[in-house]
């Protein structure tokens, strides 16, 4: 599709994608912030109590906290735009590579989550709402809100109590890279990570589909016998999802979020471990720069979620 | 008194509402008054370590040999305790700010703060707060303080929303109009539709803080040992899941007792709400 | 005869037990090349009725409890889904009730006209596209080339109900069924689409049976119409006789038009609610509220839907004693 910028679309999209470049200056900006607004010195806090007076100094040069706050910012910004996230004070290396190593993993099982997810939610979703029993709904609103409000860590624990220590259907945690062999680490956090995601998008499918059935076109397609595929798709799944697509986007980054604590239970070596990891050792250029892709990738996804959405149903507000 | 509870349960969402708030209540109650009826402190050694559950001691024994029952109870405050803070200080916090907001005129300040509001909102709440323990230290009073600083911009994205679309109802427009003290129309109509807007927000965030209060602990970066705080409990049983469910399985349910009752709540208000 | 509805009743499940009688003794018939006008106050079963017609009841857990719906010969109570499949579109078209609402906004309009058009999906694409660039032609659309690629969030209200009004000729059906067409629409639009529906009549010998709550409009358009109160039909009247109507609840309603209002007058409104669904008194239903009502009004249940000329029907069982007999 040729996209103009003089048109409607082209000038809404356009629109959008100033704001999502907008929001993420202000996220490395608040990023920023939060290092320094915060009480007291990184570099004191990092090197411990009995560090000596010069080597606190080296650190903070090191940090760049040696210059005036706003010297700061325009160095934090320049690093930025050339794609410097800053160093590691523990490896030492950086940490635009210290994502790229760790992301691909997390984004692997989040990607397999999200496809069981969608595939399992689209059926239950339309079959539920479609019959728009009230018994069914309500039970089955019931078990998906029992899911969310359960932490995921707890479902974890529960999940090793049962396939990793009473049957030896997973390994407790551990991590081997390639193919086939991740398979048998990570099917368990998949598994549970699609349960999770399932009850959160079916429960909004199932709500948009309700709300699509008893929408005036759905009788005029009724009426005009339209096939049955079509029907499903035009009339049923195509005007639902938006709001499930949506939904996701926006809750993408509390699936993010979510990700740190399975990664830390099942060990495996993804980003949100990392960041757990910098953490505890004051890593605070690792966590900076983790905490600014977080952000970025948060926006962005938002950005295409909208945009998808609505590329699919214009009754989206972009 | 039951009659008109039975009332209540007929009406649609009644009976989810009646009982999200009895196990709320119950689990706070038990909670707080748990000095009075269990003999054990929460960090007092009274046994072997991972001594299973028995009459004496119904929830077993933690690896060091306190009383899981005494723990898994006095954890109460330190998670819904904390929760209610995390969620009552944003609350107020984030209304002020979203109904000043739809009152301020100033264009360069309203897209500064509103720019600031987009930019915590892009960050998973969880991620933000774990990051924010490097800069302030582990500890529970950090938590509350992290929550604070970065929860409110939802309720203040939420409040302002809601404040402009009231402001241009057509019976505030007339008070304006008529004169009214500005004053007046914020709190006679402003504030009231706002706040049910965020109240109800709040209610399901709750579930959402519990969790992350004590996802932030399992991980080590909330509650500080000894302090009895269920997510920490459960860090400290995944050690001993093979020989000892209970240290991990206990917490868990208080945790999930407690998330659930409040979405029950959610749940029935929201079908209330459909119904009419 | 082109249709006959004769005595139907429709209940909906409202749980697994309760059952709610949403319409009770509805009976009208309509000629072929008639323009009927259905008329009556919310709640009072109109659309249900509507629904009946084009077989989608069910959808809202409504069902037909008895009666009959003869429409050339066929019942359409007793039709099947494989029935309804060539009597929808084909027979009876269907014109929904929000324009706003009515097309489907995840779909271009040209996709929505080919379906339309060829609901057997055996006819050749350029075919389709020529039929839907007539059709549009047909219902005045401007440019119509240019429309058939937009989605519905691009047109007016006015173009949208134009284009479902392509959709329900189509195949050109013998009935077409208009809910409440210009619900939501300016008066100027709403005049432009009643004078659209005129023209479709006139051309095709189309029935149309448009339903309104709006006496005034009803009475402009129409050549019959069949008034409806809780769920029952209570006068068929010709529209050039409303003013001899032989039912207390029509003169009711015709007296209630606004611009019978003089400068600085009142406002004259039919007193009380209608009885609200489930709710409805034995007895003719319309006595709470009627200037004329006597015992005898309460007491003969059900009141009968008879006919007193040639061309009118009343369920007032007193109307001779209240307006002297036909005039």
């Amino acid at each position: 599709m040729k996209l103009k910028l003089n048109t409607p679309l082209g000038r809404k999209i356009f629109g959008r994608t100033i704001r999502a470049f907008s929001i993420s200056f202000w996220v490395m900006v608040i990023a920023f912030a939060l290092m320094r607004v915060t009480p007291g010195d990184p570099a004191s806090a990092r090197l411990g109590a009995g560090a000596e007076e010069e080597a606190i100094e080296a650190l903070r040069e090191q940090l760049g906290l040696n210059v005036n706050p706003f010297q700061q910012f325009i160095n934090y910004i320049r690093d930025l735009s050339q794609g410097d996230l800053g160093t590691s004070l523990v490896s030492g290396l950086p940490v635009g590579e210290i994502i790229s190593k760790t992301f691909p993993l997390t984004l692997t099982y989040i990607a397999f989550s999200f496809f069981f997810a969608f595939l399992i939610s689209i059926p239950i979703g339309v079959l539920i709402g479609w019959s728009n029993k009230a018994s069914w709904v309500y039970s089955f609103r019931t078990f998906t809100s029992v899911v969310i409000a359960t932490p995921n860590f707890f479902i974890a624990m529960v999940a090793i109590l049962f396939f990793s220590v009473q049957r030896d259907w997973a390994p407790v945690f551990g991590y081997e890279p390639g193919f086939p062999g991740n398979m048998k680490y990570l099917w368990l956090p998949i598994a549970i990570n699609t349960l999770i995601l399932v009850s959160i998008i079916s429960r909004v499918l199932l709500a948009s589909v309700i709300d699509t059935r008893s929408e005036e076109f759905v009788e005029t397609g009724i009426i005009r016998g339209v096939s049955r595929i079509r029907f499903f798709w035009f009339y049923i799944l195509k005007p639902s999802l938006a709001p499930t697509i949506v939904l996701m986007s926006y809750m993408a980054g509390t699936m993010l979020g979510a990700t740190v604590i399975l990664e830390t239970i099942f060990s495996l070596p993804g980003i949100g471990r990392e960041l757990v990891g910098a953490v505890l050792a004051s890593d605070y250029p690792v966590v900076q720069g983790i905490l600014i892709f977080f952000g970025v990738i948060t926006v962005f996804l938002s950005f295409f979620g909208d945009l998808f959405a609505y590329l699919l149903d214009r009754r989206v507000k972009l | 008194m039951i009659k008109r509870i039975r009332d209540y349960a007929a009406l649609p969402g009644g009976f989810g509402i009646i009982v999200g708030v009895s196990m709320f209540l119950s689990i706070t109650v038990i909670g707080f008054a748990r000095p009075i009826f269990i003999p054990y402190a929460p960090d007092e050694l009274v046994g072997d370590g991972l001594a299973a559950p028995s009459w004496q001691h119904p929830f077993g024994l933690d690896q060091l040999g306190r009383d899981m029952l005494s723990r898994v109870l006095a954890a109460v405050p330190a998670d819904i305790g904390v929760a209610f803070l995390g969620v009552s200080i944003p609350l107020f916090i984030g209304t002020l700010i979203g109904i000043l907001l739809a009152f301020a005129k100033n264009k360069v300040f309203l897209s500064l703060v509103g720019s600031i509001i987009d930019g915590i909102n892009a960050f998973p709440l969880l991620i933000i707060a774990i990051a924010m323990v490097t800069f302030l230290g582990p500890g529970l009073f950090n938590v509350v303080i992290i929550l604070a600083l970065m929860n409110w911009a939802r309720y203040a994205r939420i409040a302002r929303t809601r404040a402009q679309i009231v402001l241009r109802e057509n019976y505030v427009e007339a008070a304006r109009l008529m004169g009214y003290p500005r004053r007046k129309i914020i709190f006679k109509h402003v504030t009231p539709n706002v706040s049910s807007e965020t109240l109800a927000y709040a209610l399901s965030d709750f579930i959402l803080v519990i969790v992350i209060i004590s996802g932030l602990s399992f991980l080590g970066l909330g509650a500080r040992p000894p302090a009895a705080e269920w997510g920490s409990m459960i860090a400290d049983g995944r050690v001993f899941l093979g020989e000892a469910w209970w240290i991990t399985v206990f917490p868990g349910l208080a945790l999930c007792w407690s998330a659930i009752s409040i979405s029950l709540i959610v749940e029935g208000l929201s079908r209330r709400d459909r119904a009419s | 005869m082109l249709a006959t509805i004769q005595d139907l009743r429709i209940d909906v499940r409202v749980t697994r037990r309760i059952r709610l009688r949403i319409v009770d003794t509805a009976s009208l018939t309509i000629q072929k090349g008639q323009l009927l006008g259905l008329i009556g106050e919310s709640g009072s079963g109109k659309t249900m009725l509507c629904r009946a017609l084009v077989g989608t009841l069910n959808r809202r857990g409504a069902y037909i409890e008895s009666g009959s719906i003869d429409f050339e010969g066929i019942d359409l109570v007793k039709a099947k889904k494989k029935d309804w499949r060539n009597i929808r579109g084909h027979k009876i078209g269907y014109i929904p009730q929000s324009a706003l609402a009515g097309p489907n906004p995840v779909m271009r309009i040209g996709a929505q006209l080919a379906e339309a058009i060829n609901q057997s999906g055996k006819k050749p694409s350029d075919e389709v596209r020529r039929r839907a660039l007539e059709l549009l032609e047909l219902v005045q659309i401007r440019r119509p080339e240019v429309v058939l690629k937009q989605y519905p969030y691009e047109l007016s209200g006015g173009m949208k109900q134009r284009v479902m009004i392509a959709c329900a000729i189509a195949q050109n059906p013998k009935l077409i069924v208009a809910d409440e067409p210009t619900t939501g629409l300016d008066v100027t639009v709403q005049a432009e689409i009643m004078e659209l529906l005129r023209s479709i009549r006139k051309e095709f010998d189309t029935s149309i049976i448009l339903v309104s709550h709006d006496l005034q409009l009803i009475n402009s358009v129409c050549d019959d119409i069949v008034v409806m109160h809780a769920g029952a039909t209570i006068e068929k009247v010709p529209s050039s006789k409303v003013t001899a109507a032989l039912h207390p609840y029509t003169h009711a309603l015709y007296d209630s038009r606004i611009d019978l209002v003089e400068p600085r007058g009142k406002l004259r409104t039919i007193k009380g609610q209608p009885p609200s669904v489930g709710k409805w008194p034995t007895g003719c239903r319309f006595a709470d509220r009627c200037d004329f009502v006597k015992d005898v009004c309460r007491t003969t249940d059900p009141t009968p839907f008879a006919q007193v000329n040639e061309n009118q029907w009343s369920a007032c069982i007193r109307h001779k004693e209240i307006y002297g007999g036909a005039k």
